[in-house]
This record gives structure tokens, sequence and C-alpha cells, in this order.
């Protein structure tokens, strides 16, 4: 017998062995710290208060409003059809399937910047694009939409501008909210499974 | 000899070259700077840490005795930091400390047990940095709560704020659902638009690329 | 760095490049390992022959391996590799059919090419009835369109389905493959004495 054979059985075998200490590709998919830290630096994530409420406003069909904050919090107050994942529990596989859906615009949100910032960076390092945080929180929302204060007589017509918009966005939310707030706890979250593309399997 | 029989040379030609592409990536493998050392949960659970924040009302130490246990670093532009700064703070952006001389400084650091305070104008600014840096492993990293701000407005006394929360984030100011259905009561001539609740699908695993056997 | 298309580092207008580079490199080997003799390939299911076995499961375990390696190196990203969709029942079928029609043809598909290459009639023959096998199918379709997609499992890997990892799996192979390799090299030895010599 050949004794080629013995040395080539053995290493096969070491070599096998050997990929049970490549620890890597078990872990989940993450992006490099370096590259975060870029992502984390920029301040384009961020969304005004004001850009929020127009595109609820709008009806927008490619936002998807995240609320972070507890379960509790989120059954007394949210905006219209928000979505409620924890920052506890956002990294676990069924909230994860909310991100990175081609076309949607992940806008997370609590109190204030600073939970939904967390939860932005969070999925962020999981690589997730097209994730944005409302800058204040809900206390900017309500001091902003709510409750928009008006601007002093001198100042300049833009501001004017934004005032009026809030008032109307004030009426539109105040008024329709109690539809609103039954619709999102009805709005039960529809898993669609998509097919997978079948391409030509080839033979051998 | 059977023609199924091992060649000598080719068998050892293919040997070496087989195990000679492998020890080629284990050499060429470029280690990074950085890399996490918090798992996604652990990094979770770190943010709940009260340890890893810095109150406002202990900057007095920093201040006064010129303690050399911490740093405070304001991770703002060099623009801002000229217009104002806490004093003794060094300016290093949070994209400069992530280079390799300041990677070895915050080692230095940490070996000492040196705390590093990172600030921005308000706690928001430094959030991020501030989650990256606990992420590689540097536990010894933390965020000044209500970041520069705060600090400008507090100045004076900071001690007092020892008893105040104001800079803590995280709360509600407001009771929303009350404001909400109060002015709904005022303004309730105005329910028109139903709205059509929109359906978010959720994401499946996909298929990348094409290819057959 | 890889998969290469996927990654955007080629476009996908190379595909036919690559293939037949891919191509030229299988056949090469299968004419190599001695695959375009009938004899050779008809020789597992008779106990003198285990060769197609042999290169098989080495092709197997060295590319499972080589892959984690790669994967760990960062050269290719197993994350984004393609996976063949299971249809569990089809492909049961399919195999019982491929497998029956290996012992009575003598060949696969891919060898009966390479042995018409080197101008055997008996390649030739098997392709022609391959066709003919095609037509009727592709003819008959319609008749079990609604089996042909049964079972339909999406694309799992043995590491989903089983929850085993990965090195794990790559083990329990190789450790499997190399002891085949033993036990039919005996096997070859005990048959081979009491057969009469056959020409390749």
């Amino acid at each position: 017998m050949n004794r080629n054979y013995f040395f080539l059985t053995a290493l096969m075998l070491l070599l096998a062995i050997g990929t049970m200490f490549l620890s890597k590709s078990e872990q989940q998919k993450q992006i490099e710290p370096d590259k975060l830290l870029w992502e984390i630096i920029q301040p384009t994530r961020y969304v005004s208060t004001d850009e929020v409420a127009k595109l609820i406003i709008q009806n927008d069909p490619s936002i998807e409003l995240i609320d972070v904050r507890t379960p509790k919090e989120f059954a007394e107050f949210s905006l219209p059809n928000a979505i409620n994942i924890p920052l506890d529990s956002i990294v676990t596989t069924s909230s994860l399937e909310y991100f990175g859906i081609p076309g949607m615009n992940v806008i997370f949100f609590s109190n204030d910047a600073i939970q939904a910032d967390q939860g932005w960076v969070m999925t962020k390092r999981l690589g997730f694009d097209a994730t944005y945080v409302m800058k204040g929180g809900l206390n900017r929302w309500i001091e902003t939409i709510i409750q928009p204060t008006e601007p002093k007589e001198t100042a300049p017509q833009t501001e004017f501008d934004i005032y009026q918009f809030r008032k109307g966005a004030q009426i539109y939310f105040t008024g329709a909210k109690v539809e609103t707030t039954t619709n999102a706890k009805k709005n039960k979250v529809v898993i669609k499974r998509r097919k997978k593309t079948v391409t030509a399997s080839g033979g051998c | 000899m059977n023609v199924h029989d091992l060649n000598p040379k080719k068998t050892l030609i293919t040997l070496v070259a087989f195990t000679l592409l492998l020890v080629i990536g284990f050499f060429t493998m470029n280690k990074p700077l950085l890399s996490y050392q918090l798992n996604l949960e652990q990094s979770l659970a770190d943010l709940k840490l009260e340890e890893a924040c810095f109150q406002p009302a202990d900057l007095n130490a920093f201040l006064t005795q010129d303690s050399k246990d911490i740093i405070l670093i304001d991770i703002r532009d060099r623009f801002s930091f000229g217009q104002g700064h806490i004093p003794g703070a060094k300016n290093i952006s949070a994209y400069d400390l992530s280079q390799e001389e300041n990677i070895e400084l915050l080692n230095e650091y940490k070996m000492n047990k040196v705390t590093v305070v990172l600030y921005g104008n308000d706690q928001l600014q430094a959030n991020g940095s501030w989650m990256l840096f606990r992420q590689v492993g540097f536990d010894n990293v933390k965020v000044l709560l209500g970041g520069y701000n705060y600090y400008l407005a507090h100045a004076k006394d900071l001690m007092a704020s020892k008893d105040l929360t104001d800079y803590k984030l995280g709360s509600a100011k407001y009771d929303y659902a009350k404001l909400a259905q109060a002015k709904n009561e005022i303004s309730s001539s105005s329910t028109t638009t139903k709205k059509k609740p929109i359906k978010i699908r959720r994401k499946k695993k996909k298929a990348v690329a094409s290819g057959g056997c | 760095m890889g998969p290469l298309i996927p990654n955007g580092f080629i476009t996908g207008d190379w595909d036919f490049v690559i293939a037949i580079l891919l191509g030229i490199a299988f056949g090469f080997i299968l004419e190599a390992s001695g695959f375009s003799s009938s004899r050779n390939l008809a020789g597992v299911f008779y106990g003198y022959n285990f060769v197609v076995l042999r290169v098989f499961f080495t092709a197997m375990i060295v590319a499972m391996v080589g892959l984690l390696y790669f994967d760990y190196f960062g050269w290719l990203d197993l994350s984004k590799i393609f996976i063949l969709p299971t249809f569990v029942w089809p492909m049961i079928v399919g195999g019982v059919i491929m497998g029956l029609g290996f012992i009575v043809g003598g060949f696969c598909p891919g060898t009966s090419f390479t042995a018409i290459a080197i101008g055997k009639l008996d390649g030739l023959v098997f392709t022609i009835g391959l066709y003919i096998g095609i037509f009727i199918f592709t003819e008959s379709f319609p008749l079990f369109s609604d089996f042909y997609t049964s079972g339909d499992m999406g694309n799992p890997t043995l590491m989903d389905v089983t929850g085993i990892s990965a090195p794990w799996i790559a083990f329990a192979f190789t450790f499997i493959a190399l002891a085949v390799f033993w036990i039919t090299m005996l096997i070859e030895k005990r048959v081979r004495k009491t057969t009469t010599a056959y020409k390749f």
C-alpha cells in the first residue's frame, strides 16, 4: 500500500480539525468597527420631527417607524403605525426581520434621541442601511408638532412658514389621533414569505 | 503499480501547494486595528451600566484637582473647540481617536486605569462614538451626560447638579397620551382623514447569486 | 473578496467565460481520473473499482474544508454563495432514476461527454439517449409539474437543518470520507482477486 495515502489522510484530518478553531464564520455578519465609526460620525442619519410629520401626513409607504421604548410606554402613546421594538430586544432574529427591507426607510424614535440612536448604532453594526433617527424624539415631537410655539414677531419668514406647517400638523395628528392609535394596534404585521428565485440549475 | 495508485511526486507537489496556499492565507490576513470585544447582547447590556456614564457633578474633581486619572476628550470639530471647551480637555475627533497612535494611547490609559470621558455639544453627539469605543473593548471610556451645553449652563455651580436630573435623558418630559388627547377634544371637528394602515412586510433571507453544480 | 460577481468585482457578463474555464477544468479532471470509461464508473456498483467514489469524496472534502479556510481568510464570503433550492420528493425520485441510469448506462451525464470527447461510441449512444429523455420529460412536464415543485424547503444548508456548526459537519464528512477510502481499498483488493482482469 502506498505511503502517500497515509500522508494525505493525516493532512486532511488535520485540516478538518483545524477548521474548528476558525471561530469567525459562526458570528453574525457585522461591519468592521472602523466602518461603523465612520457611519457614526456622519450627521446624515438625523431627521427632524417636521420631516417625520410630513412623511406621516403624506402617508409615505416607504417609511417604517420603529419605537424603541418599552411596550408599556408604547401602549400609552406612539406615532401612527409605529412598530414597537424595545431596545433590549433589537438584535433578536425576529426584530431584525424588520430591517433591510428593500425600499423601506427605517426611522427610530424614543423619548429623546439617545435610545433611538443606540438602536441605530446596533443595527448599523449589523450592516443595515437606510436607517434614521428622529432627532429630539417624542419630547421634541410634543414641543414642535403637538404644541408648537409661535415664533416672535421679529422672527424671519421661514420660521412662520414652519409654524404654519406645524399648526396644520397639530390638527392632523391630534384630530386623527383616536383612529390612528387603534389602527396602530390592530395593524398586525403581515409576514409574507418571499419566494426564492429559482434559477436554472445545472447538472453534473 | 496499479493505474490508480498515487504518483509520489505529484502527490507531494499537490500537498505542498495546498498547504502553502493555506499558510499564505494565514499570513496575508489583515489584522484589523479594532475588533469587537462585546457581542451584540453584551453591548446592549453595557448601555445600561451606570458607571459607563460620567455625571456632570464629577467634573468638579477634574477641574479643581487636576486629577491624573481622568482624561477629557472633546470630539467636536476644531472650530467649536476654539469657541469654547471644558478647561483641560483635549480636542480629538472620534475619527482621529480611532487612528493607530490614539488607539495605542487609549490602550495605555486602559492599562493605567485612566478614565477617558468623551463629550460633544450634547450627549447625543458623543453617544455613537462612546458606544463604539466601549464595544471594541475600551471599558474605561465614558460619556459626559448633558455634554458641553449642560456644562456651559451650569459651569458656575456644577456641584448643584448632583441633585438635579435634568441632564439625564431617556425619560418622557410630557404625558404624551394626555396632551394628544386633550387637543383631540378641542379640535374634534377635524377628524376627517381615515388613514389606511401601511403594512410592513418583513424581509426574508434571500438567495444571492445564481449558479449550478 | 469573493464571490466575485455578487461583490461587484466583475460583472455578470463574465459568467460564460468562467463557465468555459470551469468546464475545461472539469472535463480535464474527469478524463484524467479515468471517468470516460464506463467500466471504471460502474465499477463502484460491482465492487472492483471505487475510483469514482474516491475522486468525488476527495473533491468534496477538499472543497468543504478549503472553503471554510477561505471564508476565514476573507477570500470568499460563504454567506453570499448560491445554494441550490431543495425539493425533497423530486430530488429523491430523481436520485433513484439517476442511480438506475448510472448502473444501466455506465455513465453519468458529465462523463458521457468526456467519453465522446475521446471518441467512444457508447458515450455517444448514451448522450443520444440523454437527449431523448430530456425531450420526453419536457413534453410531458405538465403531467408532473406539481410533483416537480413539491417538498420545497427553500435553500437550506446542512447547518440550518441540523443546527450543527459548519466545522463539525466538515470534520464528520472528512472522517467518513477518509474511512470510506480505506474500506473501499480493502474491498477492491478482495473483489479483484476473484474477478478476471479488465481493461479500461
